[in-house]
């Protein structure tokens, strides 16, 4: 059983913000590679996102979105009120296009994030 | 740490006629990369998809012998002609 009063907040944030993030770490400083691969796709569209670290409450956030969502891993990003879904799958969308699409964005020439383009940090791993 | 055998018993037990592959990400076993292609995917969206993997190794993520599961899921199509 999730607490009520974050359950809410939680509610609340995720209604409030078109695009929100919930991550290990903040944009700045992500502390988990899948946290920093999703802030990656989301810088590299030019996104603009709330985010929420989710390290100091990570048990009871766990909970929450548990109830709210039956997705307990972080990441989560969620878009006007939905769930799309963990690193893995906010990848995919973005490579496949329907992420941009889904927020409005125009998609970057080149799907694939570009290496380290304006010195951002290590490129994202993509997987085949 | 898990056993990548066993971790791959689960998936294919969950989801019976899977194509499951999974493999340690980092050397220490316990960051998994699971490839599954499953015909119960059929007309799932990718977060139903990944729900249906991950309660399959539930246990093994909640006593901590997965950390990370990275999962790359496809709906297998049936045979036809």
């Amino acid at each position: 059983m999730s607490d009520p009063q974050l359950k809410e907040q939680v509610e609340q944030a995720i209604a409030g913000n078109p695009v929100l993030l919930f991550m290990k770490g903040t944009p700045e400083m992500p502390r988990c590679g899948f946290s920093m691969r999703v802030v990656q796709v989301l810088d590299s569209l030019g996104a603009e996102y709330g985010a929420i670290d989710v390290l100091p409450a990570l048990e009871p956030l766990r909970e929450v979105t548990g109830e709210i969502s039956d997705w307990r891993t972080f990441p989560q990003l969620y878009v006007n009120g939905e769930l799309l879904g963990g690193a893995d799958i906010v990848e995919e969308m973005f490579e496949s296009g329907e992420l941009s699409e889904q927020l409005g964005l125009p998609q970057p020439d080149d799907a694939a994030p570009a290496p380290a383009q304006d010195g951002q940090g290590p490129p994202i791993q993509i997987e085949n | 740490m898990a056993d990548l055998t066993e971790v791959k018993q689960l998936i294919e037990r969950a989801l019976p006629g899977a194509e499951v592959e999974v493999a340690d990400e980092t050397g220490t076993a316990d960051h998994l990369r699971a490839t599954v292609r499953a015909p119960q995917f059929a007309g799932l969206s990718r977060l139903d998809q990944h729900r249906l993997v991950k309660s399959a190794v539930q246990e093994r993520m909640d006593d901590g012998s997965i950390h990370a599961l990275s999962l790359r899921t496809t709906a297998l199509e049936e045979a036809t002609t």
